[in-house]
């Protein structure tokens, strides 16, 4: 980060590649919608460029990505939230159903692949109808593995409050997805 | 109530955040209660499929893409700056402009502002083209009675008043400096009577 601050072009190509993929994937799963999160990805890094002077060194480059990320998308939210232009669900899982393809096992059979896809589209629609507030703290910690600490600090509220938002949303989860998890639960 | 402990300590369990005591006890009520033996299993099973989500991939080119806009960024001129540049002039002389007015007012002969007594008459003239200036020109108080005299008696103003009213006073309004953030209004003082000025400054 010093390399990027010192306006090395090469340092910053670097960065962006490394973290590209995080990036990318923590932005679609809050906002669940795979071309916006691509702007928005673009849009972080840009940040990042524009602001890399005032990145402070005590803290992890991550943290401060993140919180980049996660602000960026909250205002999204709330962006869609106003012009009450929510997008389709559907056409969200049409959007994802390519890369799942993509992602597929060669060897698995037409008819595991689809019902592997409806599961994943299924439980995209339980993360996407959870409350920002809530939705956020858990991509964070159950999607993107961060510790309860980092979540703070990229939410900029106590750890205390880290913790019980991640509760509720695993609870909140748990009911969106009963259904699914009474037929799945003890199959191994 | 021994449940809802055990439930409570799911999210602990989870994270592998549970003491050795804490979860050997959890270990042991799961063993022996169907309920949140299930309810721990569909919990797992939550998390699991949240976890097992195929990572969304940046789009191809995003780097070009970045680098691209980084780019312009670099070498676009700095609008803030320039924005803040417009408006405190303009705000520095609308107050300018606001103070001028209020003067003025204070300065009319029936003005609310003015005492009874104050036996100023007042003119206020601008300078086109150059500094605005506001010129108080003051006329001798006189008594009806004396109007006709040869040798009018000059009175003196209130105690209260802060300007010689037997004298011509000027209020030049400029210059106006301006500063970031502030506005300095210079009052200087008359040429002719030599009452001496102020300094007004505004912040906002």
């Amino acid at each position: 980060m010093d390399r990027v601050a010192a306006d090395d072009e090469k340092a910053f190509t670097e960065l962006v590649r490394r973290f590209q993929g995080r990036v990318t994937n923590l932005v679609s799963r809050v906002l669940n919608d795979r071309e916006c999160a691509d702007d928005l990805a673009q849009e972080v890094f840009v940040r990042v460029f524009v602001h890399r002077r005032n990145y402070r060194h005590g803290s992890k480059f991550s943290t401060w990505l993140f919180t980049i990320a996660a602000n960026l998308a909250k205002n999204e939210i709330r962006r869609r939230v106003r012009r009450r232009n929510w997008f389709s669900l559907d056409a969200l899982q049409d959007m994802l159903k390519d890369s799942v393809i993509q992602l597929a096992d060669p060897t698995e059979s037409r008819e595991t692949t689809l019902e592997r896809e409806q599961l994943q589209a299924t439980v995209e629609r339980a993360i996407a109808t959870v409350p920002e507030k809530y939705r956020l703290a858990l991509v964070l910690r159950d999607i993107e593995g961060l510790p309860y600490e980092e979540i703070a600090e990229v939410l900029g509220i106590p750890g205390g409050t880290v913790r019980s938002r991640i509760n509720r949303a695993r609870g909140m989860l748990k009911r969106k997805l009963q259904p699914l998890l009474t037929t799945k639960a003890g199959t191994p | 109530m021994i449940c809802d402990r055990a439930r409570r300590l799911f999210g602990a369990c989870w994270d592998d955040e549970l003491t050795q005591a804490e979860r050997d006890w959890l270990e042991g009520h799961l063993a022996s209660c169907a309920g949140c033996r299930t309810e721990y299993d569909e919990f797992s099973r939550t998390l699991e499929l949240a976890g097992s989500l195929p990572r969304a991939e940046a789009a191809p080119g995003l780097v070009d893409r970045v680098l691209a806009r980084t780019r312009r960024s670099a070498t676009a001129p700095d609008v803030v700056g320039e924005t803040r540049g417009r408006w405190v002039p303009a705000f520095a002389a609308a107050a300018a402009a606001v103070l001028t007015v209020a003067g003025a007012l204070l300065l009319l002969p029936h003005s609310p502002w003015r005492t009874p007594t104050d036996p100023a008459a007042v003119q206020v003239a601008g300078v086109t083209g150059g500094p605005a200036v506001a010129t108080m020109v003051s006329q001798p108080a006189t008594k009806p009675a004396e109007r006709t005299g040869t040798s009018p008696r000059i009175e003196a103003g209130p105690a209260n008043d802060v300007f010689d009213h037997n004298a011509d006073v000027e209020f030049i309004l400029d210059p106006v400096t301006l500063h970031r953030g502030h506005a300095t209004v210079t009052r200087a003082g008359s040429r002719r009577t030599g009452v001496g000025g102020g300094q007004a400054i505004i912040s906002f």
